[in-house]
């Protein structure tokens, strides 16, 4: 039994415990009010479960009554003396109590509440009770937290306007936003007027039928504060108004004027941009339409893009004709390969320049000079018109070559000069001494005539080797370069030498007994010597000494100027000394000037130290000169040593061959050279036959009479001496031919001029070489 | 905003507000009485600021032209009340005051006359109720009725106080379910203003520690 009551007891208890946690997750659930019963004159409060429970109070006594003081119960310290104070003025009067605060429930967790509350006064108005409820705000209070932090952090002012309400309720934000006095009513007018009058205001007059949501709205407003201007935007939603039949308009502004300005400033930029774009693009399209010179954008392979109008300009026809086109198409015909081969390059390099010739409309050419340049696939092309440049070129070229031409002649003219002197002399020497012999023989007396055959002979051979040596310069003969036996050719010339400077004149001839070959041309090579020789006699006025030596010598770059040497190269130095008056230094430096001459005009060509140097340059090797005023001049020729075998054929002097009574045909329309010709082959052994001319020669080779040879001249009037060859060869396949000619230029083409068994002999010859070639062409055949 | 040495805090304006609260209330139980309707009163707030601004704040927040009931006041401290509405406001508190019973024209007619008693019932109350509370006392001058914008509600104070501050304060009225908003504005020269400062700082001293 005991046991039973105990268990019911035990049960009930449960029960109980069960009820009472329904009833405070009821409560919880609800979020029922927890009210309040001040008993002022009593000094009693009583308050409701759901008060004790938000005060952390025990419920049983607050229903039962507590002293007043318990009404502060868990309320936060800060906000204790708050809420006394609010208290106070209810109780000495006040009738409307509504305040937040906090409570500091047992965990030590803080809820917000809101107690509201009011007094109940008596008849003659003393406070009879203070009644009212706690609602917790928590949530509430949190969601406003977050809020008015969202809109102090974000600087967002929240608004809301209900429809035919001149008010309009507004966070304190949306007041700092306007430069407003922060309040929670304002006039719609207070609001509206501060927007600017062309903007959409702050809030719209007219509502929307339906809810919506209103797009972004851009305004600006001076603020009432300080008159400053700001842009804001607001944007926000129409919605059915809770409280109301009509809609409400719920929104936020927030400032906008520093990303307006930023878009202002920007749009200026961007403005300012593209006006100096468009002012640049002007410029460069100015240049572009006004240029002289050819502009284009082409392709990699150089099809016009674009061009500007100087093309047309400087082509001819329309520009609409030259886009599209490929700027080889464009070129004249024998450039296009060079235009596309400048394309490839500039492709290929980045850039090229270039000159081409263009084809005008008109079927003429102009020149272009081109530069292109590669950016990509794409090249940019800039000619300019050069045709003019070029013509004036051409012309100055012209001019110039005139110029030569008449410097040329003027030099002929000193040269003539020299030469007709020469010449005269040569000629008086020659004349006097034929006519001396002429009486010599006609007085019989033959005892000394051959001291005078010698002196026309000299002369002769002088005149002789001065047109060889004007022929050589004026036609610049190329050097018939072969191994040469210096010293042989030295030795050899001392008879002529001796001859050609006179008695004054002390001649040493003395070439060292090793002297090597060298390597150039034999007939120069004595020009050269005679000529150093014929000026050192003329330094020695009053005689004196002349020697001409040869050493081997081994010369390093530079040792000699004009020299050019590869490391060490071996020469043969051929020096011409006299001790005659010498040369100044002015002289000197231009002694190898072309015509400079110290004799006055008629008396030398200025020609002789020239040629020499010139000789020597074309042989490789140098001059190098040496001289002082009164002491006399050192000239000495460097010539490459030859390595090869000597030409061992230089002047046998003392044999003349023979003939062995050979027929040979002279074919030549001078008379007295004709006579000479004919004379010498019949004291030679030969049987000679003249013919006048080609006609004479061709009737005497069809008489049928054997001949071993035919001598003629090449300049044969009527048919010519190469042409009478080829016909006398149809006659008699193995006739020899010896050609004579007075004309370097043949000599100059010999090997075209000549087929086998021909030969030539330039005049003047002497009668020796003649023999000695005849000789040389018949002893071919027979052996 | 104050402009002003005076500052109340936090503690100080709640004090003031309550103590304004409690006059209201005592205006509003008169006004029960003499109009035989319920009327509650209520003072959310209060703050200090200069007659500019004052002057500025009303003028953005009501658009249209004002009514005031002006009463001076002369004590502990000292000054001049104005109990403020906007036109179309005091209109609407003369007929709640007077009854729907009344014509329009009647209520055209003694518009001032409502008004210059309410605002006097209201002004009193507050005031005196200040004066006992902080336990002093205070002469008040017949109420009088001046019409105008904020501007010049507030130079309307002719006198060489430009340095005088406004205690401002927010009136709900709440008359027979019609709900009014006004104000009321104390203008007070400094030496008032903290004599009245150090008033409050007393009275908060005292039912801190009276209450409980």
């Amino acid at each position: 039994m005991r046991d039973r009551l105990t268990a019911e007891l035990a049960r009930l208890n449960s029960d109980i415990r069960d009820a009472e946690h329904r009833l405070h997750l009821t409560l919880d659930a609800a979020g029922a009010t927890g009210g309040w019963e001040w008993d002022v004159p009593n000094k009693i409060l009583t308050g409701d479960a759901r008060f004790a429970t938000l005060t952390s109070q025990d419920p049983v006594e607050l229903s039962r009554g507590v002293p007043t003081s318990r009404f502060f119960a868990s309320i936060a310290a800060d906000d204790q003396k708050r809420i006394r104070l609010a208290v106070a003025g209810i109780l000495a009067g006040a009738e409307i109590f509504s305040k937040d605060y906090r409570l500091i429930k047992g965990d030590g967790t803080t809820r917000w509440v809101h107690a509201k509350g009011r007094a109940i006064f008596g008849d003659d108005d003393e406070v009879l009770k203070f009644v009212g409820d706690l609602v917790d705000v928590t949530e509430q209070k949190r969601v406003q937290e977050q809020l008015r932090i969202a809109q102090s952090a974000g600087a967002i002012g929240t608004f809301e306007h209900a429809q035919g309400f001149g008010t309009v309720t507004v966070s304190d934000q949306f007041c700092r936003l306007l430069g407003l006095h922060p309040t929670r009513i304002l006039p719609v007018a207070t609001v509206n007027q501060l927007v600017h009058p062309d903007d959409r205001p702050i809030i719209e007059p007219i509502l929307p039928d339906q809810p919506k949501p209103d797009s972004n709205i851009e305004f600006r407003i001076t603020r009432a504060d300080t008159g400053e201007h700001r842009w804001l935007a607001r944007r926000g939603e129409y919605v059915r108004d809770l409280s109301g039949p009509g809609l409400r308009y719920i929104g936020v502004a927030y400032d906008i004027t520093s990303s307006k300005l930023n878009e202002e400033r920007l749009k200026r930029l961007n403005e300012g941009l593209s006006e100096s774009v468009k002012e640049r693009t002007r410029d460069r399209d100015r240049i572009w339409q006004n240029s002289r010179d050819m502009l284009a954008v082409t392709d990699n392979r150089g099809r016009i893009i674009d061009a500007n109008p100087a093309w047309a300009a400087i082509l001819g026809g329309e520009n609409s004709d030259i886009v599209g086109k490929l700027v080889s198409e464009l070129a004249w015909a024998d450039d296009a390969d060079l235009v596309a081969a400048g394309y490839v390059k500039s492709f290929s390099e980045g850039g090229a320049a270039f000159e081409s010739r263009m084809q005008h409309v008109d079927g003429t050419p102009r020149w272009v000079s081109w530069t292109a340049s590669r950016e990509g696939e794409t090249i940019y092309l800039y000619g300019r018109h050069i045709t003019v440049e070029k013509e004036q070129e051409a012309a100055l070229g012209e001019a110039e070559a005139q110029l030569r031409q008449s410097q040329k002649m003027e030099a002929v003219g000193q040269l003539t000069g020299g030469i007709a002197h020469d010449f005269n002399n040569m000629l008086t020497g020659i004349m006097g001494a034929l006519d001396i012999i002429k009486r010599r023989l006609a007085s019989g007396k033959l005892d000394d005539v051959e001291r005078f055959m010698e002196a026309a002979t000299a002369s002769a051979q002088r005149a002789a080797g001065l047109t060889h040596r004007l022929l050589a310069f004026s036609r610049r003969q190329p050097l018939d370069r072969k191994p040469t036996d210096v010293r042989q050719l030295v030795l050899g010339m001392r008879d002529l030498l001796d001859r050609s400077l006179g008695e004054q004149i002390r001649l040493l001839v003395q070439p060292s007994p090793d002297c090597w070959a060298a390597t150039t041309d034999a007939n120069q090579l004595e020009n050269a010597l005679l000529n150093l020789a014929i000026n050192a006699r003329d330094a020695m006025p009053d005689g004196g000494q002349l020697s001409i030596e040869t050493h081997n010598v081994e010369l390093v770059a530079g040792e000699v100027s004009g020299l050019n040497v590869q490391g060490k190269d071996e020469f043969v130095a051929i020096s011409v000394r006299d001790n005659g008056v010498g040369m100044s230094t002015d002289v000197l430096e231009k002694a190898f000037e072309p015509f400079f001459t110290t004799k006055p005009i008629g008396q030398g060509t200025g020609l002789g130290l020239s040629m020499v140097y010139g000789f020597a340059q074309q042989s490789g090797g140098a001059v190098d000169i040496k001289s002082k005023p009164g002491l006399g001049t050192a000239i000495t020729l460097y010539l490459p040593r030859s390595l090869e075998e000597r030409d061992d054929h230089i002047r046998q002097i003392s044999l003349v061959p023979q003939g062995a009574g050979e027929s040979v045909l002279v074919v030549e329309d001078d008379p007295s050279v004709r006579l000479l010709v004919v004379e010498v082959l019949q004291d030679l052994g030969y049987s000679a036959i003249e013919a006048v001319n080609a006609d004479g020669a061709i009737a005497k080779l069809r008489q049928d009479v054997h001949f071993d040879l035919m001598i003629s001249d090449v300049g044969l009037p009527g048919m010519n001496g190469r042409q009478l060859a080829e016909v006398a060869r149809g006659l008699l396949p193995s006739l020899k031919v010896l050609f004579i000619t007075g004309y370097a230029a043949n000599a100059v083409n010999r090997s075209a001029f000549l087929a086998d068994g021909m030969d030539m002999i330039s005049k003047p010859f002497d009668l020796e070489q003649l023999a000695r070639k005849i000789r040389g062409m018949l002893a071919v055949g027979t052996s | 905003m104050t402009g002003a040495n005076i500052n109340l805090d936090e503690l100080e304006r709640d004090a003031l507000t309550e103590v304004v609260n409690i006059g209201v209330s005592r205006a509003a139980s008169s006004l029960r009485k003499m109009v035989s309707r319920q009327v509650l009163l209520s003072v959310p707030s209060v703050e200090i600021v200069t007659q500019a601004t004052a002057a500025s704040l009303i003028g953005q927040r009501e658009s249209e032209d004002l009514v005031a009931v002006k009463q001076e006041f002369e004590g502990a401290f000292s000054g001049r009340a104005l109990l403020i509405f906007p036109e179309t406001k005091s209109l609407e508190l003369a007929r709640a005051v007077m009854g729907d019973e009344a014509s329009a024209e009647q209520v055209l007619e003694l518009e001032n006359e409502a008004l210059a008693e309410t605002g006097n019932v209201i002004l009193n109350n507050c005031l005196g109720t200040m004066a006992n509370m902080l336990r002093q006392s205070l002469k008040m001058s017949l109420p009088e009725i001046i019409r105008g914008s904020g501007e010049r509600l507030f130079s309307h104070s002719a006198d060489a106080d430009k340095s005088a501050l406004v205690l401002f304060l927010y009136i709900n009225f709440s008359v027979q379910d019609r709900n009014i908003r006004g104000y009321i504005a104390m203008l007070m020269d400094l030496p008032s203003m903290t004599a009245l400062k150090i008033l409050i700082a007393e009275f908060i001293d005292r039912v801190t520690e009276d209450a409980g």
